[in-house]
């Protein structure tokens, strides 16, 4: 923790030392109580506790962009913190048995030099190229840009863990369960003359995450993209999990604008799930299962305002016994209604797997007048395999929020559900948002 | 710590050096009130009403290059009298540098080469000429391929509709990691990994983005509504899913905290079925496990302390749990080089 704050202290004092001048500050402060009850504990047989959390938050963002600082043509720094402070009992899914708690949740400085052909970022930040796959890491990465389209990047760090606690092994929130973790990509991009986005990029990477010394994660990557026309555009990914020397994930997926009104998408997904777990887990030497999900789905534009879809995916899982295949389906069908002041819609999910699915039904909509609105977010679900004896869940929010001028806005938000989990759930949140932009300069 | 991260505040306030030059970035321009399209029709030059334009190097908020000509030939050849117009004062800052005295002579001081949807009366918000305006002329795809939209856009963070290229349309939700990968960099043009982290980063997060933004309603989040009754079923449909975001013992804190882990302090609700332990009951767990070990990961990840250890340690009653596939390509691993072998393989 201290050496992340100290490493925050020295990111931003750079900023400071280089008398740096941002054009744009975009910061916000959200401050936000909520209140409702958690289901917890009790004895086998028995009705869990009922405990009642009324934890209070305050949530920072700061960016700062466009940062005039010699050497860099760009210079931008990025804080998202937040603390918390229990009133009541402790939260169970904070991640801390503590009432005080808080933690960054994104904090970086990120440089271009060299006419933007080198970028540098340094804190707690996001790798998401190749097979990098979104892990966040305590760490820096760099992204080189080379004649002729070619690309290099490279990354290394520590796995982020939850309220800086400890870092790698089984009880590590990360996904990865490690301590370090480094990579990088080779990319290719051949740019093609006519619409915006034409050309291919290709690219090949590696990611290495080691526990306490010990290697738990070696993936190499593939990842394509190809897009002929403005309108149509083609990506594939590849990962190979060297440890256990096959696929863990290969995707293909189609995009297409048929006509300015009409959104078609096809893909098809494969992975197999235990390659996610760590190789520190034991479980990782159970099973060799795959999933694979094949569909598409459509998009129509009514009216400028009201656009009608669906998706539809055929789910290949394994077997009764882990071997053969089973047939599943994921159906997503919606209606969207959105002008200035009014956006309505409806969503219907069915998910049919092995000895389980759902149906889901969600209504929502928001109305605004002039700074005032009221949102409403309603969702009922039959699962097909009932829990606690209970099969039908009703959730619904009912949320208004005036904006109170000079950046301010409040927002109060009530939530009353039946589930099988809690007989009657109420929770209650009220947030007052500071957010504004500043604007050190004009735009030279 | 907090020495530490307050210091830090202050030195970005330092750093920022506001100059309180700030604006609710909300407020909107005011409606135009000039018919633009009569009097390009009637073959006005633009320069007699926005001369200073064609000495203008910089786009500037608030600097409008309008003045209606004092007394013109040009507006009583059609006016009776020598037209007044109040000129709406503008704020807001521009999102692109463009130097306009370059530009002109270029296009022999045709106005409507890159401007060709001009405002006319009553119209709300921009009419800023559309991207292919520069194309037209400047070959920049190779800029745009790799990403490099500075320093011709000053900040597309504020960019709020995404061009055709990367529409956000139908079930973006699922398509987005795909189209991220090979072109990250083209995402964090408009998108910060602070908002990437409104979902991406449960780990760090003070509350799920449902939680946080129950008011905006429009948004595509994963976990929606009473996303607890439903996480099971997404997780057998899905489960690598889950564990892109989520580690085991993300699930197994919850699972201790509602007493359906083997980890609660007192004797743990059982969430298996009736003929848990016997093969070819039909509910047998090695076959649950062969399917989808991702379902007990989320409670029985202890690492060599696991419970399976117990049963399928070498000589266990448990047999030997390893898939084919894994012994034909682990046969000749050195065991000892592993903890998770040699919890069961200790010799």
């Amino acid at each position: 923790m201290r050496t992340l704050s100290r490493m925050i202290f020295a990111a931003v004092l750079l900023g400071a030392a280089t008398g740096a001048s941002a054009t744009v500050v975009d910061a916000s402060s959200t401050t936000m109580v909520t209140a409702g009850q958690q289901t917890a504990g009790g004895l086998a047989g028995q009705r869990p506790d009922l405990l009642t959390a009324v934890p209070a938050f305050e949530i920072i963002n700061v960016s700062a962009r466009d940062i005039q600082a010699p050497g860099f043509d760009d210079l931008q720094i990025v804080l998202s913190s937040w603390g918390s402070y229990d009133f009541a009992t402790v939260r169970t899914d904070a991640g801390v048995g503590t009432q005080l708690t808080g933690d960054v949740q994104t904090g970086y400085v990120k440089g271009q030099l060299f006419d933007r052909h080198l970028t540098l970022q340094v804190g707690r930040e996001f790798i998401a190229a190749g097979a990098g796959q979104m892990i966040q890491i305590d760490g820096g990465s760099a992204l080189v840009q080379l004649p002729g389209g070619i690309s290099v990047s490279g990354y290394a760090g520590s796995p982020v863990s939850q309220r800086f606690a400890t870092r790698g092994g089984y009880q590590d929130w990360n996904p990865l369960g490690g301590d370090l973790a480094y990579g990088g990509r080779l990319g290719w991009n051949l740019p093609l003359d006519g619409g915006y986005g034409r050309g291919l990029d290709l690219g090949v990477s590696a990611l290495d995450v080691e526990d306490h010394g010990q290697s738990v994660r070696q993936d190499a990557g593939v990842d394509l993209r190809y897009q002929p026309s403005a309108g149509f555009t083609v990506t594939g990914n590849g990962v190979w999990d060297m440890y256990a020397a096959r696929v863990a994930e290969a995707d293909v997926t189609a995009l297409w604008n048929v006509t300015r009104l009409l959104y078609v998408t096809a893909d098809v997904q494969f992975t197999t799930p235990d390659s996610f777990l760590s190789n520190n887990s034991i479980l990782s030497v159970f099973a060799d299962s795959a999933f694979t999900q094949l569909g598409g789905g459509v998009t129509y534009r009514l009216t400028p305002a009201l656009s009608i879809g669906g998706d539809y995916h055929a789910v290949l899982e394994p077997g009764p016994q882990g071997t053969g295949t089973s047939l599943g389906h994921e159906v997503l069908a919606r209606l969207e209604y959105q002008r200035s002041s009014w956006t309505a819609g409806t969503d219907v999910s069915y998910i049919d797997t092995y000895q389980d699915g759902y149906t889901s039904l969600r209504v929502y909509g928001r109305r605004d007048f002039g700074p005032a609105f009221v949102s409403v977010d309603a969702m009922g679900t039959h699962l097909q395999t009932g829990v606690n004896g209970l099969n039908d869940t009703v959730n619904g929010i009912l949320s208004a929020g005036y904006t109170l001028g000079g950046g301010w806005s409040a927002v109060v938000s009530g939530t009353a559900g039946v589930n099988p989990f809690m007989e009657q759930q109420y929770d209650l949140m009220a947030k007052l948002v500071y957010n504004q932009t500043y604007r050190a300069r004009e735009v030279k | 710590m907090n020495r530490y991260l307050l210091l830090s505040a202050a030195a970005a306030a330092l750093a920022c050096g506001v100059s309180r030059d700030t604006r609710p970035q909300a407020k909107a321009d005011p409606a135009y009130v000039f018919p633009h399209s009569p009097h390009v029709e009637g073959e006005v030059d633009c320069l007699e009403c926005h001369a200073s334009i064609a000495q203008a190097t910089k786009l500037e908020a608030r600097v409008r290059h309008v003045a209606l000509p004092a007394h013109s030939d040009t507006c009583t050849g059609c006016h009776d009298a020598q037209p007044k117009l109040a000129i709406p004062a503008r704020a807001a800052p521009f999102d692109v540098r463009f130097d306009h005295a370059a530009h002109l002579p270029r296009v022999k001081g045709k106005c409507v080469t890159c401007h060709s949807d001009l405002p006319t009366t009553g119209t709300v918000g921009r009419k800023s000429p559309p991207m292919a305006a520069c194309t037209g002329c400047h070959n920049h795809q190779k800029d745009f391929q790799e990403a490099r939209c500075t320093p011709c856009h000053v900040d597309l963070k504020r960019f709020s509709k995404p061009i055709e290229a990367f529409k956000h349309e139908g079930d973006f939700l699922r398509t987005h990691g795909q189209l991220a990968r090979p072109t990250a960099e083209t995402c964090a043009q408009c998108h910060e990994q602070s908002y990437c982290a409104q979902c991406h980063s449960p780990t760090t997060s003070p509350a799920a983005p449902q939680i946080l933004f129950p008011e905006e309603v429009q948004r595509d989040l994963i976990h929606r509504g009473d996303f607890t009754s439903r996480h099971q079923v997404e997780a057998k449909a899905n489960p690598t899913s889950c564990l892109r975001c989520h580690g085991t013992a993300f699930c197994d804190s919850c699972h201790t905290e509602q007493n359906v882990s083997p980890l609660s302090t007192i004797t743990p609700r059982d969430p298996h079925p009736a003929g848990w332990v016997t093969k070819g009951s039909g509910n047998f767990h090695g076959d649950a496990a062969r399917r989808n070990i991702v379902t007990c990961a989320a409670c029985h990840d202890q690492g060599t302390a696991s419970i399976c250890v117990g049963c399928h340690a070498v000589g266990g009653v448990g047999g030997n749990p390893h898939p084919a596939s894994f012994i034909s390509q682990h046969r000749n691993d050195n065991r000892t080089k592993r903890a998770v072998c040699m919890a069961c393989h200790p010799n």
